[in-house]
């Protein structure tokens, strides 16, 4: 059952991210000055401190880092979605750079730490209602 | 060494009845647990000259009402006979309810009070609660809630599931350290669990949460309220009862991550961060601790804890709990007095009263036989990691 997702809220720091998505693109914040990624996208650069910030495209490839099983209803509009499977997708651009990614438990098979995987990208609507896109992983190659 | 070792001391300790939802409004709950650490001290309400406490409730959606929802300082001034005014009191909004103690004890060293009151006070409302509600998702959550990852346990399920993977660490291994909690409820009359047993098959039959955290891998959420007095030392010394010093403490500052980035290896490096500063500043070490309540808000918290403090090896946690290792009477008691997976979710405040208890040799039928050192730590370790040690002597 495809959950019916909380929209997210755009603003000044993850606007960039989110229109990428919407295109098709992973777009992740990066720091001119040191080449650092972070996300959520911040303020500043956390290494640095510097705040020329952009927002370049990345591969969309990464590992699972870690997963977990949900089988809790503590998401409204993910009631009938349980159990469902979160991961912790490790970007292949830099350590520790982690994304989110969810797909039915059913559908999980797959999954395990160390799994490539690639970015695919889920249409969903902003809380103002601009068409924009969720970042989701799914096996790489598959 | 730090300057302040064994200058300041726990010198009474109270509980209220603690239920598994609301009954009574939490500001009576609260009366109650201060009135009984005021009585255990030994001195007059009107002594009580300054207070601290941590007062919002861990949980999405709670209420603000005081006396009902939490339980603010004013409260306390207004309901409990110690006003009309006091000399000093701090309210922390970071870190669980050591970060109030820490403030209380600094400020009875730099003389700003001479008892500080300090307590913990936790709203459980009946029905579901804590579950994310809005259609809409902003700030961090944006990142987050759309994937319908919003809860603690899965923040612990994600750390907990890579913690197993690297060490090859297994539920069976877990079910020894939380059936050894419960055991030890069975020896304290105020944990929630006192009269309820759990077996190993108990814990492996449980219905998952957030895979791999069961049911009773989550501490048990109830109302109820914990209180310290806290004065210095030359003062606890004339006190009826013998007084647990404060060899030191230590937190985590760093900022806290969000919840994408949460991992493992984080809990690790704060969890050691903190421990270290506990034993810089009293000159102790792991090997000099006889008795170790360590957070289990989720069970795998207290395998973080033994590792980052040094009380085993980095990934070995998971077998240093077994064989009775970590019951009464082993090598290294944990959780005496059942945890908060079975006194009841008091935040922390559960743990430090223990630990105080166990140096006071007034731990009952749970007393570890001459306990000399105690350590309390709290928090996740990254989330709001902190930390108490204790001695019997000053």
């Amino acid at each position: 059952m495809t959950p019916d997702r909380p929209r997210p809220v755009l603003d000044a720091l993850s606007r960039a991210y989110w229109e990428a998505a919407g295109r098709g693109e992973l777009a992740i914040q990066r720091c001119e000055e040191c080449g650092h990624y972070q996300h959520p996208p911040r303020p500043l650069c956390e290494r640095c401190t510097s705040s020329d910030l952009a927002y370049p495209a990345v591969s969309g490839r990464g590992v699972v880092h870690s997963f977990t099983t949900n089988h809790q209803r503590n998401v409204a509009g993910f009631e009938r979605a349980v159990p469902y499977v979160n991961l912790i997708v490790e970007l292949e651009e830099q350590a520790e750079l982690y994304l989110l990614s969810d797909l039915p438990a059913g559908e999980a098979d797959w999954v395990a730490i160390g799994a490539p995987v690639e970015v695919a990208f889920e249409p969903i609507e902003a809380a103002e209602g601009e068409a924009i896109a969720l970042p989701q992983f799914r096996p790489a190659g598959g | 060494m730090w300057a302040g070792r064994g200058k300041t001391a726990v010198a009474g300790i109270g509980f209220s009845q603690l239920t598994r939802t609301h009954e009574r409004p939490l500001g009576q709950l609260a009366i109650e647990a201060c009135r009984a650490a005021i009585a255990d001290a030994g001195i007059e309400p009107s002594q009580i000259d300054g207070l601290a406490t941590h007062p919002d409730q861990p949980f999405r959606g709670a209420g603000n009402r005081a006396g009902e929802d939490l339980v603010p300082a004013a409260f306390l001034i207004d309901h409990l006979d110690i006003g009309p005014e006091v000399e000093w009191y701090a309210q922390v909004s970071a870190g669980l309810i050591p970060s109030a103690i820490i403030e209380a004890l600094n400020a009875l060293m730099a003389g700003a009070c001479t008892y500080a009151l300090v307590w913990r006070a936790m709203h459980r409302p009946a029905g579901t609660y804590g579950a994310w509600r809005e259609p809409f998702a902003g700030g961090d959550s944006q990142f987050t809630a759309p994937y319908g990852y919003t809860s603690p346990f899965q923040l612990h399920a994600v750390a907990y599931q890579r913690y197993m993977h690297r060490y090859g660490a297994t539920r069976e291994e877990m079910a020894s350290l939380v059936t050894n909690s419960r055991a030890n409820a069975q020896l304290n009359e105020a944990a929630f669990f006192n009269g309820t047993p759990m077996s190993v098959d108990d814990y492996l039959a449980a219905r998952m949460i957030s895979e791999p955290i069961c049911l009773f891998d989550c501490d048990i959420p109830v109302e109820g309220c914990a209180a310290l007095v806290l004065t210095t030392a030359e003062r606890a010394r004339d006190l009826p009862r013998p007084p647990a010093y404060v060899a030191a403490w230590g937190q985590h500052t760093a900022a806290r991550p969000t919840y994408v980035n949460y991992m493992l290896d984080d809990y690790m490096a704060c969890g050691a961060s903190t421990a270290g500063k506990l034993w810089s500043r009293s000159g102790l070490g792991p090997g000099d601790v006889d008795a170790a309540q360590l957070y289990d808000g989720f069970s795998p918290s207290t395998y973080y804890w033994l590792e980052a403090a040094g009380f085993c090896p980095e990934g070995e946690a998971h077998a240093f709990v077994q064989d009775g290792r970590v019951a009464l009477g082993g090598e290294l008691p944990v959780n005496t007095f059942g945890g908060s997976l079975s006194e009841g979710r008091l935040h922390g405040m559960g743990h430090i009263a223990e630990a105080a208890r166990q140096v006071s040799g007034r731990a009952g039928p749970r007393q570890v036989e001459g306990a000399e050192v105690s350590i309390a730590l709290d928090g996740s370790p990254l989330l709001r990691g902190a930390g108490l040690l204790f001695t019997r002597e000053a």
